[in-house]
């Protein structure tokens, strides 16, 4: 049998097949082209370990349907956020992407994943017809690869590139020696190598690479292997609500005099305004890296304000209200760029596949975000490497920036 | 002398294990089932303390003295302290006592509730029947628990108050630093006394006498006049308590989280490690897991510390398939 | 009273399909199974593969719970072990140079054999220990398997946490690179599985799994040799659950570890026990249960509450309660499952208008 000639048994059951399951749902072809509504689905963690910040990016992914749709939808079609829980399961994720692609169709423009680990089970799957752009909360480094994930992207930097720029921030100070604390996921592990190299190159020692459960850690010998590691500086990595502020807590106990870092995900206001209230003042002086200006940050950022305004509106009543999470402004960035690019596709007369987005996607350069970033927005390797440091401060509870914006 | 420490650290461990444990073997003995679903018991204890010790206290309609109780010397002699001194944990924990006993009440009723109620519906119908059955059903309660409390508390990994005062102790051994966390010491001293008290109690009181009969064979004890439903009553509830004190002493050590029915599964380990109905083979693998664990943490780093209770279970039940103290059933045709 | 069944030869008492009813309703099912990948929309193909999948796995773990009365929960690390083994040989059969055409041929045999010699080495236990002892050393074992495949050690070959990416597979020529075409071959092979272990079950060694499940000592008595029987029966269903790790490969075009924790072991045994243990359909009706029972649980909150993001918080926990309630259900009020429901459904129908039970 030539391959030649299997080929063309396999195309023509496969058109068939197709052909028989486009009659059954019974839709003429020009309705499946333009639908009336436009559907960008999302799977978020409601429900398991990192619920917490799925419930806080919900609203908010709620608030940019809202928001766009009030500016006219995209290319003049309402748009509908269609959000489903993951339980931070991949697998689940995967499951809710392939279900609603089977049951919408091409009204699907676009999707927002819940991890890393969904990002990396769905790439694969993206061919043909089963592709659509996508972000997702995760900054892993692996996806910001137009070559192997060129469907996905990230609006911010990646960990490594943060690890980077705290690396460097370090060695301005003259730090000398460091300590790697992560959870043991992919999300911690993703720039634990990275930073080790980079760390090197800078002349910076580490002293321990420590890896704890992701929630319930034995918080006790962490701290222990931290204080006799004796480093100046730990950045932490991987971790949502839990374990960091009690790692830091109990290295406070101990008097040790070791300087906290985070990433983005330990660097919400909300969690650290929580521990200071429930477990004290500790939580004062840790810095860490941030991509965005915090929400309060709207002075000189247009797109702030009218956000604020309209989010005051919105979520009138919640203490969704005045302060948006930086959770929730990750999710709507990364919406409003694939809507940006989207409604481009669509000016220049294109079908919205996700190969013509991907192409007017990676076309994005110095784009002014009015408001998430200081300086205006490229994409490059399908990711955007802004950042700057910030530390909080338990009296006023914000976090300020002590470094300027720093490009990787 | 690093190694003392993670000793230290282990036996600290240990003590919770086997705080843990005792629901498990108390349940066994009494009612031949192997309660699956103790972690998950465990967890929702713990969401209860977190409920009635910080949820509540919390709530603007709560009186002040249960949020915070300090009277005119407490908050005096908590301005002078140093910040984590030991007298300013001893002062900065008196005002908590209020939240602390309605949390840990509120927990061990609220589990005892459920465990009732537990082993009416579901267990003692099933009385006589394989113990395939019984374990299935312990199974189906993860599920049924495990998605209770996403129903009920959303996914915070909050944290809340410890039990005792919690200072930290930088000793010095043989010229190497040892670090100890107050509350954490105190915990295994807790979970010590409740381990000892409930092992007396079951050799010397009539109730524990009655256990005993009744783990030895239900119908002849049924027939010798022990009311073998009380007792099946009094194990759930034993196990209720223990729990609830051990998923606040978990909680307030690692937060409030789900993880914590995970646990359960290594303390089962742990239990068949020590052998089923003996509760000083119990102790002993609780302690030594919980010591291995601290020196696997130490030496190989966390992603080993994850599988280690599993190894040493597999390994001993090869030697020894009834654990370590364990009875081995005698089967008869 | 059982009345109204005249049987006038041995070959018609050992029937399976011993009533019409039965024999219409599964030759229907097998019928529609055909059909459906010439007229089923996407999500359909995706909900029977899925039901496909777990069926071969179910039908793998009835052998050891059902038939041979081994209770483990840790049949989801056979199912990673045929996942992983199936796609690590196509990749190496390919570094190597041969044929894609031929990596099938090879892979999945291999994947079920490297199944059954993983679930021989994990069914030593059972020699020495049952019950919940068996249980716990099952479970354990399922936590190391998905260790060994997480830790970097192996990740050269597994990929670690980072997922491996699996194979599509080349039959006749026919590149299978669509959910549609791999829904097939899932077919296919449920279809073979269950014949496989329903004829298992009418030679010596399935009537030495039964033995051994009413009651060891005495089937040893009596010549059934335990050594060999009980790590026959691991071998055989972790084999099965294999081929479904393999089919899964196949199905996804990335598998990660997390995939094969315990909550996909438990899920198992609750399909068996929902669908009913020892029973050729049980797997069948259980399966189907226990995967749509997700759906028509978010079919019938999106038609209550819509889809608000209120609905989609509440789905997962309210599936997991329904899930534990099942298993529950099912042991509290019908230890023998669905199929005998639907036995004392056809049998019913079989006597109608006369004695019904």
């Amino acid at each position: 049998m030539t391959l030649g000639k299997s080929n063309i048994t396999r195309r023509r059951f496969l058109k068939s097949a197709a052909a028989a399951g486009a009659a059954s749902l019974a839709m003429p072809a020009i309705v499946r082209a333009q639908p009336s509504q436009y559907i960008i689905g999302a799977s978020l963690p409601m429900t398991g370990p990192f619920a917490t910040a799925g419930q806080l990016i919900a609203p908010s992914l709620k608030m940019f349907e809202a928001f766009t749709n009030q500016a006219g939808g995209i290319g003049g079609v309402p748009i509908r956020v269609a959000v489903e829980d993951s339980g931070y399961v991949a697998q689940n994720a995967l499951a809710n992407y392939q279900r609603l692609l089977a049951s919408e169709g091409d009204a699907v423009i676009g999707y927002f994943g819940d991890s890393t680990g969904f990002m990396k089970l769905v790439a694969p799957e993206l061919k043909g017809a089963q592709a659509r752009l996508m972000s997702s909360t995760s900054f892993a480094s692996e996806l910001a690869n137009p070559e192997t994930n060129p469907y996905q992207f990230m609006a911010g930097p990646t960990y490594e590139d943060q690890f980077d720029i705290l690396l460097q921030n370090i060695a301005a100070e003259g730090g000398k020696s460091v300590a790697f604390i992560h959870s043991n996921t992919e999300f911690g592990l993703d720039p634990i190598e990275f930073g080790k190299k980079r760390a090197a190159e800078l002349g910076i020692e580490v002293k321990l690479v420590e890896a704890t459960k992701a929630q319930g850690a034995d918080v006790a010998t962490h701290v222990t292997k931290l204080a006799q590691a004796d480093a100046e500086y730990c950045i932490l990595q991987g971790y949502v609500t839990g374990v960091w502020p009690q790692l830091i807590g109990g290295a406070r106990q101990f008097g040790l005099p070791t300087k906290f870092m985070g990433t983005f995900w330990g660097m919400e206001k909300l969690i650290a305004d929580r521990v200071t209230a429930e477990a004290g003042p500790f939580l004062d002086g840790y810095q860490g890296v941030m991509p965005y200006r915090y929400f309060y940050d709207s002075e000189e950022a247009p797109r702030y304000q009218q956000m604020a305004a309209f989010s005051k509106e919105h979520f009138a009543g919640t203490p969704l209200e005045n302060y948006m999470p930086t959770w929730g402004l990750q999710a709507m960035l990364s919406l409003d760029l694939l809507a940006m690019t989207l409604a481009k596709t669509a000016e220049a007369g294109k079908e919205l596949t996700a190969d013509n987005a991907a192409a007017m996607l990676s076309e994005i350069k110095d784009h002014d975000t009015g408001g998430f970033f200081g300086p205006n927005a490229t994409i490059k390797n399908n990711k955007i490497g802004i950042g700057r440091v910030y530390q909080y401060s338990a009296e006023s509870k914000l976090f300020t920036p002590t470094s300027d914006w720093l490009e990787v | 002398m690093q190694f003392a420490q993670f000793v230290i650290n282990g036996l600290m461990a240990g003590a919770l294990y086997a705080l843990i444990a005792i629901g498990i073997v108390a349940v066994y003995k009494s009612t031949r089932v192997v309660n699956f679903a103790h972690g998950y018991m465990i967890m929702i204890g713990a969401y209860l303390y977190y409920t009635f010790a910080v949820l509540i206290p919390d709530m603007t309609w709560a009186p002040s003295w249960l949020s915070s109780w300090t009277p005119e010397w407490v908050a005096q002699a908590r301005v002078g302290a140093k910040m984590f001194s030991p007298t300013a944990a001893l002062y900065d924990w008196i005002p908590n006592i209020p939240r602390i006993v309605f949390g840990l009440a509120g927990a061990i009723i609220g589990s005892g509730l459920l465990a009732l109620f537990i082993e009416r519906y579901l267990m003692r119908p099933l009385l006589g029947q394989s113990n395939f059955s019984m374990i299935m059903v312990t199974v189906g309660l993860i599920s049924v628990l495990s998605g209770f409390k996403s129903l009920l508390w959303t996914g915070d990994a909050a944290s809340v108050p410890h039990l005792t005062p919690n200072p930290a102790f930088r000793l010095d051994f043989f010229g190497t630093p040892i670090f100890i966390f107050g509350a954490n010491f105190m915990s295994m001293i807790i979970a010590a006394l409740i381990f000892g008290f409930i092992v007396y109690w079951l050799r010397h009181s009539s109730a524990g006498v009655a256990i005993r009969a009744v783990s030895e064979d239900q119908s002849t004890a049924y027939s010798m006049g022990i009311n073998v439903p009380r007792v099946f009553a009094q194990a759930w509830l034993i196990a209720a308590a223990t729990g609830a004190v051990a998923g606040a002493v978990l909680s307030a050590r690692d937060g409030v989280s789900p993880s914590l029915g995970l646990f359960g599964f290594s303390v089962l380990a742990i239990v068949l490690m020590g052998g089923l109905d003996s509760f000083v083979g119990v102790f002993i693998a609780a302690m030594l897991v919980g010591v291995l664990e601290a020196l696997v943490q130490w030496q190989m780093g966390g992603t080993w510390v994850e599988i280690a209770p599993y190894v040493a279970v597999l390994i001993v039940i090869l030697i020894r398939p009834h654990g370590l103290m364990g009875q081995p059933e005698v089967e008869r045709i | 009273m059982i009345i109204g069944n005249r049987k006038v030869s041995y070959l018609e008492d050992e029937k399976i399909l011993n009533n019409g009813y039965k024999k219409a309703f599964v030759y229907t099912m097998i019928a529609l199974a055909i059909a459906l990948p010439f007229f089923a929309d996407d999500y359909t193909i995706l909900m029977a593969s899925l039901v496909g999948i777990m069926l071969i796995a179910v039908v793998g773990v009835n052998v050891v719970i059902g038939y041979t009365g081994l209770l483990s929960l840790g049949h989801a690390g056979f199912v990673a072990i045929g996942a992983y083994s199936v796609s690590i040989i196509h990749n190496v059969l390919g570094h190597w140079g041969v044929p894609d055409i031929v990596h099938p041929w090879v892979a999945l045999p291999g994947a079920m054999a490297v199944a059954a010699l993983i679930g021989i080495l994990v069914g030593l236990p059972s020699l020495r220990v049952k019950g919940i002892y068996l249980a716990v050393a099952t479970l354990s074992a399922n936590f190391i398997i998905i260790f060994l495949i997480e830790i970097d050690t192996f990740s050269q070959w597994t990929g670690g946490r980072l997922g491996l990416t699996t194979p599509d597979p080349n039959f006749f020529g026919w590149v299978l690179d669509s959910q549609r075409e791999v829904y097939v071959l899932i077919a296919i092979f449920s279809f073979a599985t269950i014949l496989m272990v329903q004829n298992l079950f009418r030679t010596r060694i399935g009537r030495a799994f039964v033995a051994i499940r009413e009651k060891d000592y005495s089937a040893e008595i009596l010549g059934v040799s335990l050594l060999k029987y009980k790590l026959t029966s691991f071998a055989i269903s972790a084999a099965f659950c294999g081929l479904a790790g393999a089919m899964a490969a196949y199905f996804y075009a990335k598998i990660l570890p997390e995939q094969f924790e315990l909550a996909l072991s438990l899920q198992l045994v609750a399909a068996l026990i929902v669908g009913g243990m020892g029973r050729t359909m049980g797997p069948v009706y259980g399966t189907i249960i226990i995967v749509l029972v997700p759906e028509l649980l978010k079919i019938g909150m999106g038609a209550m509450m819509g889809n608000s993001i209120e609905a989609a918080q509440l789905r997962a926990p309210i599936q997991e309660i329904v899930f534990g309630a099942l298993i529950i259900g099912f042991v509290l009020f019908e230890p023998l499952g669905i199929s005998q429901i639907m036995d004392r459904f056809f049998r019913a129908l079989n006597r109608w208008p006369f004695a019904r039970g």
